[in-house]
This record gives structure tokens, C-alpha cells and sequence, in this order.
């Protein structure tokens, strides 16, 4: 219990240096304003390198794997794993829903982890979706862009990472907040069992998963670009924007509604 | 004589109330509907898909980007400030390359029709005779897929799937490539005819 403690205590102060260097990286950004059109990309040549490394690796080891995982693994397999994955992720997307100011959202999304976890048997059946709970995917991202008071095109520096691939500050940034508060990881920190394989397999799983659902896109912009690492960063960059302003949007419109609300309770 | 002029003045009247009357009967055969555009746009899309192949497919596909879009105007757009330094005939060539590219990628894109459905969603006029059109192409697995389209003057001027916009996608991708060969423009051209000649 008290390696539990200490785990949990370890991340929060892991946490604060993230939110911190977070906080860095969006003052940061707003005099890098480069607007919607052109993303800012200070590290564009280390960028295309780690992006040249990741397409040979993708293009030897990955794809195939997906294009196999794709077409060989019958459907409803499919279906169950990406289940799976999606339920072991939902404590992860109902803690950023607290952040971003939705609780009962974040509700909403435990009682479909609850129920998709027992009725659901560890989540291979989507049991709370058939109820009418809805699934949401929230990530640290799209928490910070939803309050950075910026252009959501706007992430800070682009950042081509190793292995994962197209991301900026921001998204970076979340990524490692996501980590760190994913209870998963932090529960079964200190306990006998060694569940570092299990934690292996499951994002090696999510990356498989994720690419064979992405080989259509991505083969698509790769063949119809001049400048395959331009149009990605592009594509990449206005897809995000376009989350985050559904997020905002939304927020706004329920904070509409509240304020009517209020006056409506006034007169 | 004044019986004249009284008659005049309710001529001009009857004149002017009759252009009045039916300048709305003219309006809505001018400015066609946008969802009714993009529906009849996807319906026509997806019949050439079910019926046509190869080379077939391909012309009928750029027949459609040519009546449905303002090629013209997503051309000059996807090349931005490059556009004013391009001469007249690296315009007409960058162009004709990118329509032959476009109506490539697309009739490429979908091989075979997979019983997709484009259901049309809100409708919002914007500033400067633009118009948004939501859709979702509703899939036979899968989530649907979130389309937007643009139109001005009863043309698409852009298509944006999941937020990507088509233009400034093909910007990004043009201006990058233009920039790494000393911002000349002709590299460009040359690289997108070669491709369509493929």
C-alpha cells in the first residue's frame, strides 16, 4: 500500500515538472504564432531525419505487420482487441474530461469502463454503447488546446518523434501527461507480479491496432504528395486543430446554455 | 398630357413591380441550393464508381471536378504566393497537371464502391457568398467519416475530411517542395505533369 502511495506521489511530483514545462512550452508558442496556413517547425531537419528512420522501419517491419493484422485476423477479433484496448484507455480519457471541465462526461465515460469491464468481460464487448453510453477519446492534447488561449493550429514546435511519429509540443507534452496519470501504470507499479510485459503488449497492440486502421489515409497522402513529410505535417496539424475546436465549440455552447440558465434562475 | 404622364408613371410602376416580383423566381434558379450541390456531387460520384473503371473512370471523374469544382480558383489557392510569381503558361500547366492528378487520386482512391452513404448535416452561410455544408460518409464498418465541403458561386472551392482541408493540404505540400528546389515554381509543374503522364 505504501509502495502504492509512494508511486502515486513519485508521478504527481513528475506531473507538476510536466505541467510546468507545459506551461514553458505554451508561453512559448504564442510568439510563434505562425497561423493556420504554414506550421511553426524550428527542428524541421532533425525532424526529417527521425521521420526518414521511422518510414524505413515502417515500411520493412510495420505496415506489413498492420497489412497482415488487417486482413488476416478475422473481424470480430479485431473488434474485440480494439475493445480492449479502448476500455484499458478510458480512466486515461474520464481523468481529461475532469480537466477539461466536464464531470459528468467523465462520469459517463467510468460507467462505461465499469460496466465494459465486468458485463463487458474485461472490456471485449462494447456492453455500454448497446446502453446508450457513448465513447469518447480524450487526451492531454487536446485538454491543453482546449485552454491555451492560442489558434488550435497553433501546438508550439512540430516534433516528429521516434517510433510514434507526427506530434508537436503540445501534443508531446500530453502524451507524457497521459502516461503518467494512466492508472494502469501506476497500480501495478510495485507489485509482485512483473507487469511489464502485459504493459509491453498492450501498446504494442495499440500501435498495431492504430496503423492498420490508418494504412488507407497514409498510403493515400504519401502517393498524392510532392513532400510526403509537408503534407503529413499539414494533415497532422489541421486534424488536431479541428478536435480541439470541436472541444471548444461544445464547451461553448454548454457555457451558453448555463449562462441562460442562470439568468433565466435570476429573473 | 396628364392623362399621359399618370399612365407613364403606373407603367413604370406595373415595370418595376414585375422586375421586383420576379427577381425571387430568378434568385433560387441562379444560386442553387449547396446541399442539394453536394448531394447531387457524391450521387453522381458514386454512380461513376459503380458503373466505370480505369481510364473510363478517370475522365468521367475529372468531368465531374470540372462542373462541380472551381478548379481554377483551389489551383491558384493551393499555390499561394507562389501564384503571383508564376508566369500565364506555368498557370495553365500547373493547372491542367493538377485537375489530370486530382481526377488520378480520386479514381484511384476508391476501388471498388463499399456501400458508403453521404447523409448531409447543417448547412451555414459564412461571410463573402461562402457556404459550409456538413456531411458524414457513413461506412459499412467503422465510424463515419466527418466531410466538409466549401462553396462559393455554386461551385466547391474545398473539401475537408476530419478537418484536413484538400487546398491547404496540397499548399503545405507545394510551397515545402518549391522552397527545396530555391523557390522555383517550375520544378513543381514539371513533377505534377510527370505524374499525370504516368
Amino acid at each position: 500500500m505504501i509502495g502504492v502511495t509512494r508511486a502515486i506521489a513519485a508521478s504527481i511530483r513528475r506531473s507538476v515538472v510536466a505541467v510546468a514545462l507545459a506551461g514553458t512550452v505554451l508561453g512559448g508558442c504564442a510568439s510563434g504564432d505562425t497561423g493556420a496556413a504554414e506550421v511553426w517547425d524550428p527542428l524541421e531537419t532533425p525532424n526529417r531525419f527521425i521521420f526518414s528512420i521511422n518510414r524505413a522501419v515502417d515500411v520493412m517491419a510495420f505496415r506489413p505487420l498492420a497489412v497482415m493484422y488487417r486482413d488476416l485476423v478475422p473481424e470480430r477479433a479485431q473488434t474485440g482487441v480494439r475493445n480492449v484496448l479502448d476500455n484499458l484507455g478510458e480512466p486515461v480519457t474520464a481523468i481529461n474530461e475532469v480537466f477539461q471541465g466536464d464531470p459528468n462526461r467523465a462520469a459517463t465515460t467510468m460507467a462505461r469502463f465499469l460496466v465494459n469491464s465486468t458485463i463487458g468481460v474485461a472490456g471485449i464487448f462494447d456492453v455500454a454503447t448497446s446502453l446508450g453510453l457513448e465513447r469518447t477519446k480524450e487526451d492531454f492534447g487536446k485538454t491543453i488546446g482546449l485552454w491555451a488561449g492560442v489558434e488550435p493550429e497553433n501546438g508550439g514546435f512540430y516534433l516528429m518523434l521516434p517510433a510514434y511519429g507526427p506530434s508537436n509540443a503540445r501534443d508531446g507534452t500530453g502524451l507524457m501527461m497521459d502516461y503518467l496519470v494512466d492508472p494502469f501504470r501506476i497500480l501495478t507499479f510495485n507489485l509482485s507480479v512483473n507487469w511489464d510485459y502485459y504493459q509491453i503488449a498492450r501498446y504494442g497492440m495499440n500501435a498495431v491496432d492504430y496503423r492498420s486502421r490508418t494504412i488507407f489515409a497514409l498510403d493515400d497522402l504519401e502517393k498524392n504528395s510532392v513532400d510526403y513529410y509537408a503534407a503529413l505535417r499539414s494533415a497532422y496539424t489541421q486534424n488536431r486543430a479541428d478536435q480541439i475546436r470541436e472541444k471548444r465549440e461544445k464547451t461553448n455552447a454548454r457555457a451558453e446554455l448555463e449562462r441562460r440558465d442562470n439568468l433565466a434562475l435570476v429573473r | 398630357m396628364s392623362k399621359f404622364a399618370s399612365r407613364r408613371v403606373v407603367l413604370q410602376l406595373a415595370a418595376t413591380v414585375a422586375i421586383c416580383a420576379a427577381l425571387p423566381v430568378v434568385h433560387p434558379a441562379f444560386a442553387a441550393d449547396p446541399a442539394q450541390l453536394v448531394q447531387n456531387t457524391a450521387q453522381q460520384v458514386i454512380e461513376i464508381i459503380k458503373t466505370k473503371t480505369g481510364a473510363e473512370r478517370q475522365a468521367a471523374i475529372l468531368g465531374v471536378l470540372q462542373t462541380r469544382f472551381d478548379m481554377p480558383a483551389m489551383g491558384r489557392s493551393a499555390l499561394g504566393r507562389y501564384w503571383n510569381q508564376a508566369t500565364e503558361q506555368e498557370r495553365a500547366r500547373f493547372l491542367k497537371a493538377v485537375a489530370t492528378a486530382e481526377a488520378k487520386a480520386y479514381s484511384e482512391r476508391f476501388g471498388q464502391y463499399g456501400g458508403q452513404t453521404l447523409t448531409i448535416g447543417k448547412v451555414t452561410p459564412g461571410a463573402n457568398g461562402l457556404t459550409m455544408v456538413d456531411s458524414r460518409l457513413n461506412q459499412t464498418s467503422g465510424q463515419p467519416i466527418k466531410i466538409e465541403w466549401e462553396i462559393r458561386n455554386d461551385r466547391i472551392i474545398d473539401v475537408r475530411v476530419e478537418g484536413v482541408s484538400m487546398v491547404m493540404t496540397r499548399r503545405a505540400d507545394f510551397s515545402s517542395y518549391i522552397q527545396s528546389k530555391g523557390g522555383q515554381i517550375e520544378p513543381l509543374v514539371s513533377e505534377l505533369e510527370a505524374r499525370a503522364a504516368r
